[in-house]
């Protein structure tokens, strides 16, 4: 697709409607996003998702935080080597 | 499962160099996830130590019963878990059994978790927080609640998996992923409060 025949995205037209500030169904949104960052969400999840999360500000930020939490989790957290101490007792056990 | 059942199991199924084989190949490989989840379970390095040795000795052990091209890591992390609660989760340093029994009954009830709850917290405030202060949020959390999250957020465990590996439905590893998470926040948020990344 060339610029000439852009059409809009569906981030483009979002933006022309007003950004919502409350949401009558967060408690379900929670649920959906949830799903959507652990990869674990249906087809009507997802397309809930497209339709509405961005044009929602609660949602848009329920998702930022969510999002950013989980990648705390995995990215931030030291992750230890097991000691070489138990590798060892384990091998000559299962050997012995 | 008896010693004397897995005698027998063992005897009709795997060579004992495919014992070893598949031992080195598929369970080694994930050591130290194993010792990072015993740690975070136990909190105490000494009873982690314990607890990875005992698993890996039991996985050993009934080798037989582990079939060759399914997941090595989740069956592993099944063996851990329930070691721990056999042995470990008595003597380990858990927030007394009452304060866990009044998070169940106030998460676990239908209305808490229908009902809209939010926490006043930013992303920005959640980035400002460092390694050690996460990991202290997450280890502030009854150990039902912290075993989902290490499960979902640091091992990648996909939903099916973590119904395995705790015995329980899918439907309530979501509600209980759920329920953990603003646990988590409310602990997040006071660890944000504290350094002042929230104002």
């Amino acid at each position: 697709m060339n610029a000439s025949s852009h059409t809009p995205s569906v981030t483009e037209e979002a933006q022309k409607q007003p950004m919502k500030h409350s949401c009558e169904h967060h408690a379900e949104c929670m649920k959906i996003i949830q799903s959507i960052l652990d990869d674990e969400a249906t087809e009507a999840e997802k397309d809930h998702f497209r339709e509405n999360m961005d044009k929602c500000l609660p949602c848009i930020e329920a998702y930022r935080l969510e999002k950013c939490i989980k990648e705390s989790l995995s990215l931030k957290l030291v992750k230890k080597p097991c000691p070489q101490s138990i590798l060892d007792t384990i091998l000559s056990k299962v050997n012995s | 499962m008896s010693v004397a059942m897995s005698e027998s199991i063992t005897t009709n199924g795997y060579t004992d160099d495919l014992r070893y084989e598949i031992f080195n190949r598929e369970f080694m490989p994930h050591i130290d996830s194993m010792y990072n989840f015993a740690f975070r379970l136990t909190m105490d390095e000494d009873d982690a130590n314990d607890l990875v040795q005992d698993t890996y000795l039991k996985a050993f052990r009934f080798i037989s019963s582990f079939e060759q091209g399914t997941n090595a890591k989740a069956w592993l992390f099944r063996i851990l878990k329930n070691s721990f609660i056999n042995d470990y989760r008595k003597k380990s340093k858990e927030p007394s059994k009452v304060d866990y029994q009044e998070v169940e009954t106030t998460y676990n009830s239908e209305e808490a978790s229908d009902t809209t709850y939010t926490v006043d917290l930013r992303a920005d405030a959640v980035q400002e927080l460092i390694g050690d202060e996460v990991a202290n949020a997450l280890n502030a959390l009854p150990v039902d609640f912290r075993t989902v999250i290490i499960l979902c957020d640091i091992e990648g465990f996909t939903y099916e998996e973590m119904a395995k590996i705790l015995d329980i439905p899918i439907g309530t590893v979501r509600s209980r992923l759920h329920r953990a998470r603003n646990l988590l926040k409310e602990k997040l948020k006071s660890y944000a409060s504290s350094m002042g990344y929230d104002s």
